[in-house]
């Protein structure tokens, strides 16, 4: 009796919840009608309810966001679901990973650039004053005594920031030299962390989370954002050395609603949008006619020279990830 | 009878992870998993797992005693305590051990690992402990035993099966641990974990990941079988309430006092402390303006859901795997007990057993890709439901909810069945009036447990909940992964009001089942 009884209320729940979900999916999943759209963005994608508001006004279509890790995470999630895609349309391929979308044709037509971002190191201004000791001009100074462990910069295995500077020192220093480069930063103890929050939080001195290293890899515009209560801003960027990172949307392939990710890809392109990259990215728009914000006028400049954007990372990620961690082994 | 929870755990679990894993199987997977640098990550993993789960076990046995062994005031604000650091997202974690800078990654990552896990310990080793007859310890001291010789000798063996049962769901914690290892590791700290993780995301190598999912997978097996041998052992059960059986705090408690407020003090409070030291200042002064800005959507509207909906999402997440994970996890160990009274389903039990208990040790990684290419399209497109996250969150504590109520259920002396039974009771009358009384305390731990899971849990989220289904780790993700003091000082605000929550969360749990049972 008891036996029964428990089986057949276990039974009842566990097919009512999956009988919710069925009724969920149904009344909530929008990708079956011609009126929604569907746009899969890398984790650090944001769009205030304004401007969804305007886009879904403008269109008349009913837009649906999901956010799939970071630009690596996104375009293997892609990869893996491209015969029956989780969306219409992508935002946040960048440009280390581009090539392997290409090769896996995931996108209907071409990637179209949409915004870009310079990887460079960040100093504390407050710690060097301090200490009395002259900034580093370029990336080639930080192996010299002077700067021994005050460097912290990102795993290119694990951290896209990671990868953009490796691929900026493999141009810079040429095939040849960037082992040697990395070398001699390792024998100048730079801290190798995971991923850019530990980095930048943990370890960086010029954050708030008042690590105790001066030097960290991050972006041109972070300065913008570590202002103290007068207005002036704590720390600065290194100009040398650079990756320009930047950031593409596309149609996917096999997606149900084409068309409407072809008229989601022009609104972000628009003026409307493209102004919202500085405030809500971190990244400047691809359209330079688009005005920046005050903050970023006075804190913040794009690197006149980069390096690394233009090589084949895709051919050759695997082949410089695993010499990279032969040299930390 | 087994039906409904091997339909809940098939299709929520093995469906979606057999399709991730056999797209990996199709390829060359023998040749990308054995290598000689997967070797020296395997002992990596099992040997800081086998440390922490060790060291957790040990400082767990002072705390354990002195909480549900004796009677004092304040006993559970510090039980509560003990347990909150258990749902702490892993990047707080990694905020939260900075003063441990100076300890090679080693022994950051076996400290946080401690930090974590310790509570779990006291709980399940606790809620056993103070159930067992003092009579024979009585007997030995009176008849001159040292009080070392009377542990190790008389209480240590009747602790077998909660110690196993606790070391080995901590042994699996720490192998598939994910975010302590990247964080408070460096280069060399890697795990199959963070392998799978590389091999998978950044990568795409499903022959590799498959192959070491495949390696992750016998560690659980191996973990359990382990368990298992060393939990045969039998303990009577003190006739009377716990309550009447708690002693107050004796003199020869000093050791494990001092041992306990040691450990409490370094481990416990030092980290939770340095969280709300961050979560107070601004601009370096102390300073209440974070908890004001998490009104916002952060600096340059970070968020794109406020904090008040990633609490509601959170919550109601929490209240449904609970109930989900409590109800098949009761069911999955009164079911696995029932052994203990017929030989002959010896053997299928263990291996009911253990198909519950893969899911703890098995990378979220390959659960969110089996679910993107399971439950994407096709029959059941869970993926992009809201029930997903829940569904989830209970299937990851269902292994924990059968760790915590079996032991308690084995340990239940068999002659109160018998003489149950001569007494006319039926099964549903013993497991209503005499067993659901005697685990009430496992139950009120699993329920606090199944709440931190899913209030805490991230990795498998973060690939799961999508747009407005945020939780709260999520958003506080969100904010620390952008440059600004305001965005880190909210990030910390939401880091204490988690500390808080789940603090209150466990505090209201526990309080409940003392106040039952001590009007019994």
């Amino acid at each position: 009796m008891h036996k029964q009884l428990k089986n057949i209320l276990t039974t009842i729940a566990i097919a009512l919840t999956i009988g919710i979900g069925f009724r969920q999916l149904n009344t909530d999943r929008p990708i079956t009608h011609s009126q929604d759209v569907v746009l899969v963005t890398h984790d650090s994608f944001v769009m205030s309810k304004e401007l969804v508001a305007a886009f879904e006004k403008a269109s008349g279509l009913k837009l649906t966001l999901i956010k799939a890790g970071d630009a690596g995470s996104l375009t293997n999630r892609l990869i893996l679901t491209k015969d029956s895609p989780i969306a219409d349309a992508v935002f946040g391929i960048d440009n280390t990973f581009a090539g392997l979308a290409n090769t896996n044709s995931l996108i209907d037509g071409e990637l179209t650039p949409t915004d870009f971002g310079d990887v460079c190191f960040n100093y504390d201004k407050v710690w060097f004053a301090k200490h009395q000791l002259a900034v580093p001009a370029s990336v080639a100074e930080l192996v010299e005594p002077a700067y021994r462990g005050l460097t912290v910069v990102e795993n290119p295995n694990t951290s896209s920031t990671g990868l953009a500077f490796l691929a900026a020192s493999i141009d810079k220093f040429g095939t040849s030299g960037w082992q040697d480069y990395w070398q001699s930063l390792k024998a100048n103890d730079i801290k190798v962390v995971d991923g850019w929050e530990t980095a930048y939080y943990t370890d960086f001195s010029g954050s708030s989370g008042h690590g105790s290293y001066p030097i960290v890899l991050s972006y041109a515009s972070s300065p913008a954002d570590e202002i103290d209560a007068a207005g002036h801003s704590l720390t600065a960027a290194i100009l040398d050395g650079c990756f320009r990172q930047t950031e593409y949307a596309g149609v996917l392939r096999h997606a149900k609603n084409p068309g409407n990710a072809r008229t989601l890809i022009n609104f972000l392109l628009s003026s409307q949008f493209q102004t919202s990259f500085p405030t809500a990215m971190y990244m400047y728009p691809i359209n330079p006619a688009v005005p920046l914000p005050s903050s970023w006028k006075t804190n913040t400049r794009i690197a006149p020279h980069t390096f690394g954007d233009r090589l084949d990372i895709n051919a050759h990620r695997k082949l410089w990830l695993t010499e990279w961690s032969a040299i930390f082994d | 009878m087994w039906a409904a929870p091997v339909t809940f755990i098939v299709v929520l679990f093995y469906w979606p992870v057999a399709r991730i894993l056999a797209l990996g199987f199709s390829g060359d997977w023998l040749s990308a998993t054995l290598t000689s640098r997967t070797w020296h990550i395997v002992w990596f993993t099992i040997g800081q797992a086998l440390a922490s789960a060790a060291f957790s076990v040990i400082l767990a046995l002072p705390i354990a005693l002195l909480l549900y062994c004796r009677r004092f005031s304040g006993q559970r604000f510090l039980l509560a305590a003990v347990t909150v650091p258990f749902m702490l997202p892993t990047v707080v974690v990694g905020i939260a051990f900075t003063p441990f800078e100076g300890l090679p990654p080693i022994g950051r990552i076996i400290c946080a690992h401690l930090f974590m896990n310790v509570g779990i310990a006291v709980r399940i080793i606790g809620s056993v402990w103070h159930r067992i007859d003092t009579s024979a310890e009585e007997a030995a001291v009176l008849d001159g035993a040292g009080r070392f010789l009377v542990f190790t000798a008389i209480t240590l063996p009747q602790l077998r099966t909660a110690i196993a049962s606790a070391g080995a769901l901590i042994f699996l914690y720490c192998a598939s641990s994910f975010g302590v290892i990247m964080i408070l590791g460096n280069v060399h700290t890697r795990t199959l974990e963070t392998e799978i993780y590389v091999a998978a995301t950044q990568f795409l190598d499903l022959p590799r990941t498959s192959g070491l999912s495949l390696i992750q997978t016998a560690l659980t097996i191996g973990a359990f079988a382990v368990a298992h041998k060393y939990s045969r052992g039998r303990m009577s059960f003190a006739e009377n309430s716990d309550n009447q059986h708690r002693t107050p705090l004796q003199p020869s408690d000093k050791f494990a006092g001092l041992l306990a407020a040691g450990i409490f003090l370094f481990l416990i409070c030092w980290p939770l402390l340095r969280i709300t030291q961050k979560a107070f200042s601004f601009h370096g002064s102390w300073s209440l303006q974070n908890f004001k800005n998490l009104g916002s959507f952060g600096a340059r509207q970070t968020l794109s859901i406020t904090l008040l909906h990633a609490t509601f999402n959170s919550l109601r997440n929490m209240v449904l795997a609970s109930v989900l994970a409590l109800v098949v996890g009761t069911c999955v160990s009164y079911l696995l007990s029932r052994r203990k009274f017929n030989d002959a389903s010896h053997r299928s039990a263990t291996l009911l057993d253990t198909m519950f208990q893969i899911p703890v040790g098995t990378s979220a990684v390959v659960l969110g890709f089996g679910y993107l290419v399971t439950f994407s399209s096709g029959i059941l497109p869970l993926r992009s439901s809201w029930l997903v996250t829940p569904l989830v969150q209970a299937l990851l504590a269902t292994p924990l909810v059968v760790r915590i109520i079996f032991p308690a259920l084995m340990a239940i002396d068999s002659h109160v069945h018998e003489s149950a039974s001569i007494d006319t009771a039926d099964s549903r009358q013993i497991w209503r009036w005499i067993e659901v009384p005697l685990i009430r305390s496992a139950i009120s731990t699993s329920i606090a447990f199944t709440a931190l899971v899913s209030i805490g849990e991230f990795a498998s989220t973060s690939f799961l909940a999508y747009g407005d289904q945020a939780t709260l780790p999520l958003v506080l993700f969100q904010l620390i992964s952008h440059p600004g003091p305001q965005n880190y000082g909210m990030a910390m605000a939401t880091s204490f009001l988690l500390i808080i929550g789940a603090f209150a969360i466990v505090f209201s749990v526990s309080e409940k089942s003392s106040k039952v049972s001590s009007l019994e």
